[in-house]
């Protein structure tokens, strides 16, 4: 019974995410990521798997199982809202798919944000059972997708169907730290936590992350509620590489936001609905992620705005696409996943998108068309109103080699005991009374 | 012959005695079954499920919950969020209070002087809030925002000063909850207000009660037990809220129920949110019992 009720309680609430996605007109597909776990202090988790007792897909995803695995024809593809190219209703990037391989793609926005949407397959994957979807989108920011790693509940790739990604996978998504040698997972796409700001009232914004401590702001900051995210922010300002800290700097970063707090700088701690404040001018200075900041530049009215890497580090968060365990059509899924980075098809989704591409030889593609891709870019640019130069010269679509050097990569958690730790540290400065 | 008749008929109602009188026994029963079913199903066990939660040990990651017996939970999210509990009561309590000062003057007019239009001015009363919640309080942030339609205008024919803001402060999420949990004030204050014998207070007049004392020896008793209900209605909701923190408050506001959401949604640590659910749910109940024991079980559901 209590197993039952598990599954819903979050539902008897309205989902947060709910009313942050009302609100938005093109909300970008990331919402709180949040880590897990303050009180509670469980850590079964990660002890199974160093016990080496046999994981759940100890005998799935090998040659053997793959050379079994037949193409159905069909796929469910869950993703984050307004995260694939739409025209009119339509994604002509998978109807490309479904015309050249015969699969019928069921693509649904499901994902509000990875907490959230990971409790909602959880207890299926705890039955042994199918969650309805070959194919989820994950963050690595988020404990969520470590989780699912660390319990074996996701099919190894088969490496024998990712010629595209083999090709044309940009440095920033190859074996990346989150997953040596994407065994599990490819990226869709990345993107920036950086520093927003109004370039009409901030005149000199420099180029450090200390702007966000500067008392000449008081009153005018934003920081984000995530705890993960605040963390980093507070990392990179006490000069620390995220991905080296320590207990000791987390302790020290929780007490540099501590003191931003106590000395009013802050106005609130936000979710997704920063942007918002920054725009109607709430705030003038935020945390915010890359592609909000391009997004709202697409209008005029928000010309203002202005995404800013510290030269201590901008933080790269990817989202991942992964097959959970028995998925019914994983075949189907890797040829989709491996679809997604043809050039082609990338020119077209990213044309729709803001974030960072994982396949950079996407620029040409969006510059010189050289197939099918020619005809859907065509077709796209009455609704979206600017050419495609505009989105292959975007330093936020496309990263220049100094971008890339200041991106730092998140804190991988090796236990539950550090989240319980992390989040001791940083949740009270957000939920302060 | 003729004794046995009058003995048969007594026999004959003692042998349909016990089917009446266990008919009689059970109707009580099987006629509150329903309702009976329906506090069992959607009351008494989602109550036990989170009160047995929140003394098990669960695992963010698998789910799993295994039952530790781990009563330390209770005390230690009391603890460790004392200051969000004190916060949610201080907020729910002001805004019950505003709203109980706004709505006595607008039920007792709508009572006593609505005439035929009665229920149009109730209905009035209450057309704002079929929208939904939700919306509502999104709106008010768009309207209060910095350089919304409200701050804006007075800030250029500079009524306030540039640095000026209702967002992110106390009086905010004080205000939005008292706005969106008007109606649970308004309607119970109604009812009470409604079912006044005018005659009682004629009666008063009579006696040469001034206005004032008709007032306050006769229309002020008899709603008690509204006023009382409309706390109860209002605060209850309010001490859980969450949606108006999380949309008007700042950094120095979190309300209990934004620590409970987070702790079922972001941190997926059902055990902490159930025990934090519990003690909430435990300081309405004593609201509740000080009710009953105050004005009687009875009074409460003339106005639920």
């Amino acid at each position: 019974m209590s197993e039952e009720f598990n599954v819903t309680p979050g539902s008897e609430g309205i989902d947060p995410a709910f009313w942050r996605g009302l609100t938005q007109r093109r909300i970008s597909r990331r919402d709180a990521m949040k880590v897990a776990g303050l009180g509670a202090g469980s850590s079964f988790l990660f002890a199974n798997a160093a016990s080496g007792a046999s994981l759940p897909n100890a005998n799935v995803g090998n040659a053997k199982w793959w050379a079994k695995e037949k193409v159905h024809h069909q796929l469910n593809f869950a993703n984050w809202p307004y995260y694939i190219d739409v025209l009119n209703g339509k994604h002509l990037s998978l109807e490309h798919f479904t015309k050249t391989t015969g699969i019928k793609v069921n693509y649904s926005e499901v994902i509000q944000d990875n907490s959230s949407f990971y409790s909602k397959i959880r207890p299926s994957l705890a039955a042994g059972q199918s969650t309805g979807y070959d194919i989820i989108v994950m963050t690595n920011n988020n404990p969520a997708l470590g989780y699912l790693m660390e319990l074996g509940w996701l099919v190894p790739l088969d490496h024998q169907l990712m010629s595209n990604f083999k090709k044309y996978a940009g440095p920033l998504v190859k074996n990346p730290s989150w997953d040596p040698g994407n065994k599990y997972s490819m990226a869709w796409q990345s993107g920036w936590t950086a520093v927003g700001y109004n370039s009409k009232v901030i005149k000199n914004p420099g180029n450090s992350i200390e702007i966000l401590f500067d008392k000449k702001y008081k009153g005018q900051v934003g920081m984000m509620s995530d705890p993960f995210e605040l963390g980093h922010a507070g990392l990179l300002a006490i000069g620390v590489e995220p991905v080296k800290s320590t207990e000791s700097d987390w302790a020290k970063a929780a007490k540099k936001l501590q003191q931003q707090k106590s000395d009013g700088i802050v106005v609130a701690y936000y979710d997704q609905s920063y942007i918002g404040h920054l725009k109607n001018g709430d705030i003038n200075i935020s945390q915010a992620y890359s592609g909000d900041i391009f997004q709202a530049n697409l209008n005029s009215k928000y010309k203002q705005l202005k995404l800013m890497l510290p030269h201590e580090g901008a933080m790269l968060w990817t989202d991942n696409m992964v097959i959970p365990l028995h998925a019914q059509n994983p075949r189907d899924a890797m040829m989709c996943m491996d679809f997604f980075y043809s050039p082609l098809t990338q020119a077209v989704v990213e044309y729709y998108n803001d974030y960072i591409c994982p396949v950079p030889a996407a620029r040409t593609e969006l510059l010189h068309p050289t197939g099918w891709d020619a005809a859907a870019l065509k077709k796209m640019a009455p609704a979206i109103g600017l050419p495609t130069t505009v989105t292959a010269n975007s330093p936020i679509v496309f990263p220049s080699a100094a971008s890339i050097a200041v991106t730092r990569n998140y804190f991988q958690f090796k236990n539950q005991e550090e989240i319980d730790a992390w989040n001791k540290l940083f949740l009270p400065i957000v939920q302060g009374a | 012959m003729e004794q046995t008749v009058p003995t048969n008929r007594p026999g004959g109602v003692v042998s349909r005695r016990p089917r009446g009188g266990i008919g009689k026994t059970l109707a009580p029963y099987l006629l509150s079954l329903p309702a009976g079913l329906w506090l069992l199903l959607l009351f008494i066990v989602p109550l036990g499920s989170l009160l047995i939660m929140s003394l098990k040990t669960c695992s963010p990651a698998s789910g799993a919950c295994t039952m530790t017996w781990n009563w330390g939970e209770l005390p230690s999210s009391v603890s460790l969020y004392h200051a969000q509990f004190l916060t949610s009561f201080y907020f729910a309590t002001f805004a019950t209070i505003i709203d109980l000062a706004l709505s006595f003057p607008i039920a007792y007019w709508i009572a006593f002087h609505g005439g035929r239009r009665k229920n149009f001015f109730l209905l009035m009363l209450l057309v704002p809030f079929f929208v939904s919640f939700i919306i509502r309080t999104i709106v008010w942030e768009f309207v209060l925002s910095n350089n919304g339609v409200v701050l804006h205008t007075l800030k250029h024919f500079h009524l306030l000063p540039q640095s000026f803001h209702i967002l992110g402060t106390s009086v905010a999420v004080i205000a939005g909850l008292a706005y969106n949990y008007l109606p649970f004030t308004a309607l119970p204050l109604y009812v009470a207000l409604e079912r006044i014998d005018h005659r009682v207070l004629e009666a008063a007049y009579d006696l040469y009660a001034t206005r004032r004392a008709g007032f306050m020896r006769v229309v002020f008793p008899l709603t008690i037990p509204g006023i009382f209900a409309a706390f109860l209605l209002t605060f209850i909701p309010a001490f859980g809220d969450y949606v108006n923190q999380e949309i008007l408050g700042g950094t120095a506001n979190t309300m209990i129920g934004t620590v409970i959401q987070n702790s079922f949604l972001v941190n997926l640590d059902y055990a902490g949110g159930a025990s934090l659910s519990a003690v909430l749910l435990a300081i309405s109940l004593v609201g509740i019992y000080l009710y009953a024991r105050l004005l009687g079980a009875r009074t409460i559901e003339q106005y639920l």
